[in-house]
């Protein structure tokens, strides 16, 4: 019945039909196709021969089998079926991911007649549902390595207040989230006795990295505590949240600790061996020689007594080279010249070793060998620094210079003292060694990068 | 047992056991064209598989499941309860398989529980197996890709859809929704019995077959060719092939009447 504008509505309803933004089949109970609209055609590319098909055929393999044994028997059971996420098999390009509905049209003696079917192109929700599917498993697999984890693992927010925690924090606490959910962290885990460990260590923090401290906790565990603030994208977030994680090292705080005790009682056993030493000669040198042999005696403990307390923390040159000198025999025989240099532990004990090996070489069979001789130690940084040098640590320049002792040839073959002086000093301290036999007096030059102090 | 597998028993107590076997998809709901016609003169025996419709849910042990010898074993567990002797066991599908492994067990152990088969819409294997011969009528990988259509089938987000289809309001989506009850299955299930089915070869088992049979076959069979039909005329002993002109893979629902009469006439009680 044509209308106002003269339009059969009839044809109206057809068109609509037809192109509408979706896919729309209709099929006989058995399958077969009895009307395809032009958006469906077009998807499944250009006009496809339909005749005499079964609308299933247009499903990929899987759609097939899954329409025989799920739809199908849906479609009679219950009449209907409800976005199905299927995928439509295209003659000339990949698979169409779609949902698919139908609703089953019943004769008056209740049989059914036909089963319509509307078709929604799903690929981009399909994509996006790909892309949640695999961010799912990423985060399911993070999340489950932060549940095993043995730390105490725990989100906060800027002011401190617990956001989230893991089993390891309740293990910990033996608390469960929700008994701590905002709540400061400083409060519900105590430190060091330390009221504002948490405000003081994100004071502390230096705009990159993360924030580390050792700690103890109020029930007398060491922790390992670090603080790095979460970055993630969030523009509804205005301030930073942290991930605070407490490594107890309880076990390895008590090593160190039981290790201190061990060496407080080595330094003690050695001075008593040296006391035991000048006991035992006093009692068998002749009395002429004794002081000068407790003297040295002496000498040689305090240096080991200097060394050993900085042990820890390193030692300076100067130090380093007045024990050598108590070796040598004396300030008189051995002057040093240098500004302040600090070593590390490592620095002073390689280099102290390598200048008892100098100390001994000389006395033996240089300059020291004789009353007369005497060592000249001088040290300085190297000043000409290039400004490509200017990137590398800074380097001091030791020179040993012997004098006033027996004429010097050079050595037929290297001693083990100087041997040990190079390999040491090269893999220890990076150092570039140099031996110099003048017949005027052996020298040695050692060049490495010390400890820069702050 | 009995409320685990759902097993609903009616019919006349004094007949012969006739035990239907849903496959793969559905639940028992699907023979509700075909068990009427034999609830006059037999034991008509209706149950959901474990893991599918109204079974329990967490019976289903994904391990032990991974093997549909369980499931033939639950269905010989269910014929011992029921104290079966010479029963029918008519199979769809996977269903179908299942009594094929269930009889071959049977006839191990001399109960004499299960005295022949009715195999509707069988395949021993689904997949081609080209060295063999064998035209299953897929390749592996669509079976693979059913097994993640599956998963895609069941992440939620379609729920929020309005009515999709003419010819149904919203009210009548909620309130199908909320009685809906066929063929529920849950769907990490769903995806591991497709697996199952539809990943595994039982060629052997079918060739063994210790107990006589019929095949019914439809003519037009989306995912059984002929092909199959013809090698399990050939191959599997026992067996009579009776096909069926009928389009799709259910034939008890698409042409129930067929169906009984083949069935019927197979059991010589026409």
């Amino acid at each position: 019945m044509p209308d106002a504008g003269g339009v059969d509505r009839r044809e109206v309803l057809v068109q609509l039909i037809d192109d509408a933004p979706c896919g729309i089949v209709s099929t006989d109970p058995d399958g077969r196709i009895q009307y395809l609209n032009s958006t469906l055609r077009k998807w499944l590319g250009g006009s496809p021969e339909v005749e005499l098909k079964r609308f299933p055929d247009f499903l990929t393999g899987a759609g097939q089998l899954f329409y025989e044994t799920h739809m199908a028997p849906m479609m009679r059971l219950q009449g209907f079926i409800r976005e199905i996420s299927c995928a439509l098999d295209r003659r000339d390009a990949e698979p169409l991911p779609v949902l698919l509905s139908g609703v089953v049209r019943r004769n008056e003696a209740g049989e059914p007649t036909r089963f319509d079917y509307t078709i929604f192109d799903a690929s981009e929700r399909h994509a996006y549902e790909e892309e949640l599917r695999v961010a799912r498993r990423n985060a399911d697999e993070l999340a489950a390595i932060i549940r095993s984890s043995p730390n105490a693992i725990v989100r906060v927010d800027a002011g401190g207040r617990i956001g989230s925690w893991n089993a390891g924090a309740e293990r910990l606490t033996g608390q469960g989230l929700a008994s701590v959910l905002n709540k400061p962290i400083q409060d519900v885990i105590r430190l060091d006795a330390r009221s504002a460990w948490f405000d003081e260590a994100i004071r502390d923090y230096a705009g990159s990295g993360e924030v580390v401290f050792e700690a103890q906790s109020a029930l007398g565990l060491d922790f390992e505590v670090t603080l790095t603030p979460i970055n993630e994208y969030n523009p509804t977030q205005t301030s930073v949240n942290w991930s605070v994680v407490l490594r107890d090292i309880t076990q390895r705080k008590r090593a160190e600790r039981h290790l201190n005790v061990m060496v407080g009682e080595m330094k003690h056993r050695v001075n008593n061996t040296l006391a035991v030493v000048s006991g035992i000669a006093r009692q068998s040198l002749p009395k002429e020689h004794t002081p000068r042999f407790i003297a040295r005696l002496r000498a040689l403990a305090q240096a080991h007594e200097a060394l050993a307390q900085s042990g820890s923390s390193g030692a300076e040159l100067r130090q380093v080279l007045e024990f050598s000198a108590q070796e040598a025999g004396g300030a008189e025989r051995f002057a040093v010249h240098g500004p302040d240099i600090w070593l590390s532990p490592q620095q002073s004990a390689s280099l102290s070793m390598a200048f008892h090996e100098l100390v001994t070489n000389g006395l033996k069979y240089g300059a020291l060998s004789v009353p007369e001789g005497r060592v000249d130690v001088t040290y300085e940084w190297e000043d000409a620094m290039t400004s490509q040098e200017a990137d590398t640590a800074r380097r001091l320049a030791i020179t040993w210079v012997e004098s006033g002792g027996p004429p010097v040839a050079q050595p037929t073959r290297q001693g083990f003292g100087t041997k040990m002086i190079g390999t040491v000093l090269a893999a220890e301290l990076d150092a570039e060694v140099t031996f110099d036999y003048r017949s005027t007096g052996f020298r040695c030059e050692i060049v490495f990068a010390p400890l820069t102090p702050d | 047992m009995i409320e685990r597998n759902n097993v609903v028993v009616s019919g006349s107590p004094q007949g012969r056991t006739v035990v239907f076997v849903h496959g793969f998809g559905c639940d028992q709901s699907m023979w509700r064209d075909v068990t009427p016609a034999f609830e006059a003169d037999h034991r008509v025996v209706l149950y959901d598989l474990t893991g599918m419709g109204q079974s329990d849910l967490s019976a289903y042990d994904v391990a032990r499941y991974d093997r549909l010898d369980a499931h033939a074993e639950d269905l010989l567990a269910i014929l011992t309860e029921i104290d079966a002797h010479n029963a029918v066991v008519v199979g769809h599908s996977v269903g179908a398989t299942i009594a094929v492994l269930a009889a071959n067990e049977v006839m191990t152990e001399g109960t004499g529980r299960i005295g022949e088969l009715i195999l509707v819409s069988p395949s021993p294997c689904f997949y081609t197996d080209e060295e063999a011969g064998y035209a299953g009528g897929f390749a592996r990988r669509d079976l693979e890709d059913l097994v993640k259509m599956l998963e895609d089938n069941h992440l939620g987000w379609s729920m929020q859809l309005a009515p999709t289809i003419a010819g149904q309001s919203a009210d009548e989506v909620q309130a199908d929704r909320l009685t809906q009850s066929f063929c529920r299955t849950d769907p990490g299930i769903a995806q591991h019995f497709g697996r199952v089915t539809f990943l595994g070869d039982h060629r052997a088992d079918f060739e063994h077959l210790a107990a006589p049979s019929l095949v019914l076959h439809c003519d037009a069979d989306a995912l059984v060719p002929m092909t199959v039909a013809e090698w399990m005329r050939d191959r599997v002993p026992g067996t009579r092939v009776h096909v069926l002109n009928a389009t799709g893979h259910c034939p008890h629902m698409t042409v129930p009447a067929d169906v009984v009469a083949a069935m019927r006439d197979h059991l010589g009680e026409v």
